[in-house]
């Protein structure tokens, strides 16, 4: 089984450099291999998301050169098998 | 601003515990009404406030009860683990005994014991205040 947003992850690859030319730090709202826009924040992008797709996924993302990570110090994130299904 | 005042005895063993009720986006909530379909019902768990998290996290069942889709995925570094892939999801988390709301991006991952079922990290946190008064057993959450 295809794992949840590999299409709109590889959309995503397959554009970042024009995406960083042209909205570098916006957020870009993707559905399949479609860019459907770029928006100033991340709640504007989620709202257009909703609002074209209600709740099937899509992926929003900030256009940045390089990815952010999350950083966790506590032992309550037990990670043991992929998350990504 | 909405705030809530917790006084526990066991502050330095447990941390500071909430109880939070889990839900799906307003938005998503209004456009499910539009469209006639049923509202999932909130997930009422426990949510710690970690200023160990840069992001918050919830168990990964929790979206999947909510029938949440993900909107994003995003690398996690934690003691035990390197850039791991983990999905995140647009949620609404609510203490409505005392009208505090949140909505942003929650990333789901497995929580291990404890019977916490969420943290509140530090992308929640910027938008806070937090008061933490150990000497007395006692913690304030102001959210704007």
């Amino acid at each position: 089984m295809e794992k949840k947003l590999n299409l709109e992850l590889k959309t995503y690859e397959e554009n970042k450099q024009n995406l960083l030319n042209s909205d570098r730090s916006k957020f870009v709202l993707i559905k399949g291999d479609a860019i459907i826009g770029t928006y100033d924040t991340y709640d504007d992008a989620i709202k257009v998301g909703i609002d074209k797709f209600s709740n099937k996924s899509f992926l929003v993302k900030q256009i940045l050169e390089v990815e952010p990570t999350g950083n966790f110090t506590s032992n309550l994130i037990k990670i043991v098998s992929p998350c990504l299904q | 601003m909405p705030s809530v005042t917790i006084s526990s005895p066991d502050l330095y063993k447990e941390g500071p515990i909430l109880e939070v009720h889990f839900l799906i986006p307003l938005e998503l909530e209004k456009k499910l009404k539009e469209e006639g379909k049923e509202i999932p019902s909130p997930v009422i768990v426990k949510s710690l406030i970690d200023t160990g998290a840069s992001n918050c996290v919830v168990k990964k069942e929790i979206p999947e009860q909510l029938r949440l889709e993900p909107t994003g995925v995003i690398k996690i570094n934690t003691p035990s683990s390197k850039e791991h892939e983990c999905y995140q999801y647009f949620m609404r988390m609510v203490i409505p005994t005392h009208g505090l709301i949140y909505q942003g991006p929650f990333i789901g991952a497995p929580l291990d014991g404890q019977e916490i079922s969420g943290l509140m990290g530090r992308d929640l946190l910027k938008h806070s205040i937090l008061i933490y008064i150990g000497y007395n057993n006692q913690f304030t959450l102001s959210m704007a």
